[in-house]
């Protein structure tokens, strides 16, 4: 079913044309060249995303062939969004943050609000808590290397949930895995390797990531993602796929993968299809079917601020006669420190038409804040320094 | 004084390997298990701010292999590291498990040393080794890797302070001088030397030791790209690079800066690269050193992993959970 629907995706998207016509602040949308002008921002900004040419068979023409797609790689993952299930106490703990001006809340609602603000991990026992159950498909989804342990646990028959997965496959006998240690390939210990499970005091304020432990009790699990942000032609939206790996670097399940992802989206947006820059690779991807509206949103609002931000930075009065601050600002959106050829616009007359606003470079910014949203504990965000 | 302990590098496979392993074995190798040219890189070492304890949290001293592993001419993107390596894959898991991996493991040891006495070169010092087997009705991938390392008998030392931030031995702008200089490189080397004369930083390759280091510099230093982020721990690369140089330079060496490189960015507050002086006693014994560097599996033995890629690769375990 799903086979049929992703290939009918595929041609749908195949069939849609180009988008030529620059959108973005109408209705959220972008061009291809929009986003390699975006991704090449994104990449001067943040070294830690590259473009990437994928697979030579799955070029898309529309797109610089050495500019494919954007990928980030080993990006940590500290908890699962599971653990992190939204009560309302936690309302209490909300925030407003403002973009125009991270000090005051502007008073015309230009504000997000910051959810799980401070929080700790929830602490959970057992008989009431949902993070318990969330915990066992990946027990039983995990590779053969840990039979050993669900038998030991006494779960090595059941299978709850994971979409069936122990009962589709043949369970792997244990003999098939061959006991394959070898004690004596190295003479004792080796004095002078780190040993990585034994708890380092924590100098310097890093500790070891193998050594945290969470309120709970329960060793950090820090699980990495590899991150990569294609263009959508159809739906004219970048679209975020995501490859997992547990703390031992074997990779995620897809039961384990929805475990980071906030419940809101887990197995409704959030679904496994073939990657499209790879012949056979499966990665977790964001459905972009919504992205252009919440986009537009996002940036109806900061355009604002940033007009306003650039109508006081002229020393004029902003439309809605408030006086914002000629102060440092945290948000860039700025002409100042866009450093384009276009910051030295003509100051002639000073007419609001003139007024730039924000510059669709910051498109893919603003975006990996919004995919923040879908994916509340996997870092995707390195701009917040920003 | 505490001996110096390496962080050793953890393997990490993306996915895609096993696809482009898949492709070969099926497409090109068929039945051959011969030795195969393999690329693998790593960058400097990463924490990561943790939100909720505001504890800085060490992440892992990572080699990555992926699709590109396998392309002759490979350049890794800036800021990450090349290491090469051999790669053998075998054709049924009794011939891996019956696979004498001693002598592997010491070929590849042997090469290295080999390498660093005729040429005098540092480009084979991260050279690892990487042996599986796949099978592919299965979608399981076994999978063993080795970093070989020359141990140093007696081993190294440190002074009791420990490793201890790099700003507390060289000025800002010196780091921000080396940070320059690495960047300028087209394909940063993962070791290099750093020296101080008539008030400037410059950095070279760890090849012209002796003609870098004169006696009209000062601050001489030896520094590589540390992929571990462990704050006492030195990433593994160093181990081979003081084999080396102990090799080379024997009577130059028994005492050595060590600067740890780990700001692949001009930080915003903090310097994250550590610096440490660290002693030898006696003389370098003759002939090559033992080496280890078997990776461990999750259980913390030596012992294969196993990469089961059923769940995102198995057509009816894909079509299972998209309901």
């Amino acid at each position: 079913m799903q086979a049929l629907q992703s290939s009918l995706f595929a041609v749908r998207e195949y069939l849609s044309p180009v988008l030529k016509e620059s959108k973005f602040k109408e209705h959220g949308r972008i061009t291809p060249e929009e986003f390699v002008a975006a991704g090449d921002f994104l990449v001067y900004k943040f070294p830690v995303w590259t473009w990437e040419k994928g697979d030579a068979s799955k070029t898309r023409d529309f797109l610089p062939s050495d500019k494919q797609y954007l990928v980030t790689r080993g990006v940590p993952c500290l908890r699962r969004a599971t653990s992190l299930a939204y009560t309302d106490a936690d309302e209490d703990a909300e925030r407003l943050l403002s973009f125009a001006d991270s000090s005051a809340p502007s008073a015309d609602g230009d504000e997000w609000v910051e959810t799980h603000a401070g929080r700790q991990a929830h602490r959970t026992d057992s008989a009431t808590n949902a993070g318990e159950i969330a915990d066992i498909p990946d027990l039983d989804g995990d590779g053969p290397h840990d039979y050993e342990e669900r038998i030991a646990k006494g779960l090595g028959g059941v299978s709850l949930g994971g979409g069936g997965e122990g009962a589709a496959t043949e369970t792997p006998d244990l003999d098939d895995i061959p006991d394959m240690e070898e004690e004596d390939l190295e003479e004792g210990d080796d004095e002078a390797t780190a040993a990585p499970k034994v708890s380092v005091k924590p100098a310097a304020g890093v500790v070891d990531a193998s050594t945290v432990e969470v309120a709970k009790g329960n060793l950090l699990q820090v699980r990495t993602y590899d991150v990569m942000i294609t263009y959508d032609k159809y739906y004219q939206t970048p679209r975020v796929w995501l490859i997992g790996y547990d703390e031992n670097r074997t990779p995620l399940t897809p039961s384990q993968i929805f475990q980071d992802i906030s419940a809101d989206h887990a197995q409704k947006t959030v679904t496994i299809e073939p990657f499209i820059h790879s012949a056979s690779l499966q990665a977790a991807s964001v459905h972009p079917c919504k992205h252009a509206s919440v986009m537009k949103k996002v940036i109806e609002r900061m355009n604002n601020s940033v007009v306003e931000e650039q109508l006081a930075q002229r020393g004029k009065p902003s439309p809605s006669g408030k006086d914002t601050p000629k102060k440092e600002k945290k948000w860039p959106f700025s002409r100042k420190s866009s450093g384009s050829a276009k910051d030295v616009q003509p100051q002639a007359g000073g007419e609001e038409e003139e007024v730039e606003g924000m510059r669709v470079d910051f498109y893919l910014v603003v975006f990996l804040k919004f995919i923040a949203s879908i994916v509340p504990t996997i870092e995707v965000d390195s701009t917040t320094s920003f | 004084m505490p001996i110096v302990q390496f962080a050793p590098f953890s393997s990490l496979v993306q996915p895609s390997f096993w696809h482009k392993l898949t492709d070969l074995k099926v497409d090109v190798l068929k039945l051959s298990d011969d030795h195969i040219p393999v690329s693998a890189s790593y960058s400097v070492g990463r924490t990561v701010k943790d939100r909720e304890t505001g504890q800085e949290v060490a992440l892992g001293c990572n080699l990555t292999v992926g699709s590109e592993s396998f392309e002759d001419d490979h350049k890794p993107p800036s800021g990450l590291v090349l290491a090469t390596g051999t790669f053998k894959n075998f054709n049924t898991i009794e011939e891996f498990k019956a696979a004498d991996k001693t002598a592997l493991f010491n070929q590849e040891a042997q090469h290295i040393w080999d390498h660093i006495l005729t040429t005098r070169d540092s480009s084979l010092l991260n050279r690892f080794l990487l042996i599986t087997y796949a099978d592919l009705k299965n979608y399981k991938y076994y999978y063993w890797f080795a970093f070989p390392a020359f141990v140093s008998k007696p081993a190294w030392e440190i002074a009791e302070e420990g490793w201890k931030s790099a700003t507390e031995e060289f000025k800002p702008e010196q780091l921000a001088e080396i940070h320059g200089h690495i960047r300028a490189q087209t394909t940063p080397s993962p070791f290099f030397l750093v020296r101080e004369e008539a008030g400037t930083t410059s950095i070279a390759p760890v090849e012209s030791y002796e003609s870098f280091f004169t006696s009209s510099s000062t601050s001489h230093t030896v520094a590589f790209i540390d992929p571990s982020a462990n704050p006492q721990n030195p990433g593994w690369p160093l181990r081979n690079l003081f084999a080396y140089l102990r090799a080379l330079y024997p009577t130059k060496t028994a005492s050595i800066r060590v600067l740890c490189w780990r700001d692949s960015e001009l930080p915003s507050s903090e310097w994250k690269s550590r610096f440490g002086v660290v002693q030898i006693a006696g003389d370098p014994i003759e002939g090559r050193p033992t080496a280890v560097g078997w990776e461990k599996n999750p259980q913390g033995k030596l012992g294969p992993r196993i990469a089961d890629l059923a769940p995102m690769m198995d057509p009816t375990r894909l079509a299972a959970q998209a309901v």
